[in-house]
């Protein structure tokens, strides 16, 4: 008896109904992505000037790395290191406060602090550090200060993001065990919710500044400092094998703060 | 018995003390870090100071209120539109070649550990580290000024961010239903359908619409060297110092991230 209904219903999964809604669902999307790919790629590109196939060999071997320009680029790339270390150290402390007006379980105002703290929560993460960095330039001058200062802007969002999110996740009895002491406001928090915050907080600001190495080597392009200040000015005089240099100290940059902060993040889970 | 106790009590202040000291301590060495740096990047610290009443001027006389008259022009409209696209074939294209790569660089399910791991395991690491603003630069000088350079450095964006984080789900997960298939004298291909997508399909989404998030946000910037969308617009405005309508094409910008952050949130809840 089961056998044959079997037989007749069969897999839900292969109603003909259920088929045939996931091939219109699937053609849509493949109309859909035809369809931007031929206005993006076919009507808005010259293919006229893109140059055959051995021109862009030709473009794309004029980039490798002059290496005689390397030496001229290490103080820059320690710029940026540096920008990137002091932006987050700056986003990182002043995540804290606003971490703790935006998590629901200690934010001491539902009304007013609250959306204080969402809205520094959405403006920093949805505005782009070229952004940021172009704000900071305006009313600061040139230089590594508007890119420390924009990395900070731009990291605070995630990092109180992250931060309110672990803080309403502790567990409440420690901090409950606090209360029945007679505890205040602060000793709750830096007794009760920090110890349980901590590792994650600390894995967090690795994690973020190693995103903010990559993110502190655009920063010059727009005047604030580093590496990307050479890059672009290179890349402006035609000089593309200079270029090459600096694209090849971001990469090498980059893979080493990463390899850096997997080895920490690592440490900081085991013990 | 006191006496024990005593040394117990002394042994764990002496640990006191010497946490208290490795604190002072690094807090000293971060100061001292700190007046090196401001020495070595020549931080004009008098400008900090200053720079409070400067922004705020800024901000009340030149930036505020930005000027949306021009930011709902149909020009800048459909180069919002443009960007929109951008993400979204940079997203797809970048999965699409994701998902094998996302396969070989699992160590645990990967077809071949001596060449096809190291290879994906490279190509990853290689996407990852290039930002997409010089990303963005390097392949509108190789290609042409235009939205093709911006698909193409949205895909290699994707497959850095996306590849790594799937890579990790397939490296969690369970290797009985991977060796049950396996026995059955299945092939590769077969083992990756049925062994694998099924467990890893959840996250996969999840993951693969996050980094649509994320491409959006870079594609609105893109422009800014040339690569298509928005960020053309935005680098003109700002080149000829017109700050109010800057700010027109940024509020746009944010409405545009904040309405991609709701459509993401909404996306993967229905798709759970």
């Amino acid at each position: 008896m089961t056998r044959v209904t079997q037989a007749i219903v069969g897999n839900p999964l292969r109603e003909p109904s259920v088929v045939a809604r996931r091939y219109v669902a699937y053609s849509l999307v493949f109309l859909l992505v035809l369809g931007m790919s031929y206005h993006l790629l076919v009507v808005e590109t010259d293919w006229a000037r893109m140059g055959s196939f051995s021109d862009i060999v030709d473009n794309t071997s004029s980039l490798l790395p002059n290496l005689s320009f390397v030496p001229k680029i290490i103080v820059p790339l320690m710029e940026t290191a540096l920008i990137a270390f002091w932006g987050t150290l700056l986003a990182v402390i002043l995540s804290v406060p606003i971490a703790y007006i935006s998590a629901t379980t200690t934010t001491p105002s539902m009304l007013l602090a609250f959306p204080v703290g969402k809205a520094i929560i959405v403006g920093s993460r949805s505005t782009h550090e070229i952004i940021f960095a172009l704000i900071f330039v305006a009313a600061l001058g040139l230089g590594p200060l508007p890119g420390i200062l924009a990395l900070a802007c731009r990291s605070i969002g995630f990092m109180s993001k992250t931060t309110a999110e672990a803080i309403e996740n502790i567990d409440r009895r420690p901090v409950e065990a606090i209360v029945s002491t007679g505890a205040g406001a602060v000793s709750r928090f830096l007794f009760g919710v920090v110890p349980q915050v901590l590792p994650i907080f600390l894995g967090n600001a690795i994690f973020q500044f190693d995103i903010n190495i990559r993110r502190a080597a655009i920063l010059g392009m727009v005047g604030a400092g580093g590496i990307g200040l050479h890059f672009s000015e290179q890349m402006k005089v035609y000089n593309y094998s200079n270029a090459g240099a600096c694209v090849l100290a971001v990469v090498t940059l980059v893979v080493v703060g990463e390899v850096i902060s997997n080895r920490l993040r690592s440490k900081l889970i085991a013990g | 018995m006191t006496d024990g106790i005593q040394a117990l009590y002394r042994s764990h202040q002496a640990g006191q003390r010497t946490k208290q000291f490795i604190k002072f301590g690094v807090v000293l060495g971060l100061l001292v870090f700190g007046f090196w740096t401001v020495r070595l990047l020549e931080i004009p610290m008098e400008r900090l100071l200053g720079m409070f009443g400067r922004l705020g001027t800024m901000l009340s006389e030149r930036v505020f209120p930005p000027d949306l008259v021009y930011a709902s022009q149909w020009t800048i409209l459909a180069s919002m539109v443009e960007t929109i696209e951008m993400s979204l074939l940079g997203a797809f294209y970048g999965t699409v070649i994701t998902i094998p790569l996302a396969w070989m660089a699992a160590w645990n399910v990967t077809p071949n550990r001596s060449v096809l791991y190291p290879m994906a395991r490279a190509i990853i690491v290689f996407c990852r580290s290039l930002p997409s603003l010089i990303l963005g630069m390097l392949l509108v000088s190789i290609f042409v000024f235009g939205p093709f350079a911006g698909v193409l450095a949205l895909t290699i964006g994707s497959i850095g961010f996306a590849g790594k984080l799937m890579a990790e789900q397939v490296e969690a997960i369970d290797m009985g239903p991977v060796e049950a298939i396996r026995a059955t004298g299945a092939g590769q291909l077969e083992v990756f359908f049925y062994g694998i997508l099924p467990q890893v399909k959840p996250a996969w989404i999840g993951i693969i619409i996050y980094n649509w998030d994320a491409r959006l946000r870079g594609s609105t910037i893109l422009g800014f060297v040339g690569a298509g969308g928005i960020g053309i617009h935005l680098r003109e405005q700002i080149s000829l110092l017109e700050y109010h309508t800057t700010m027109g094409i940024i509020v746009l910008i944010i409405g545009l991230v904040i309405i991609s952050e709701a459509a993401s949130h909404v996306l993967r809840e229905r798709l759970r």
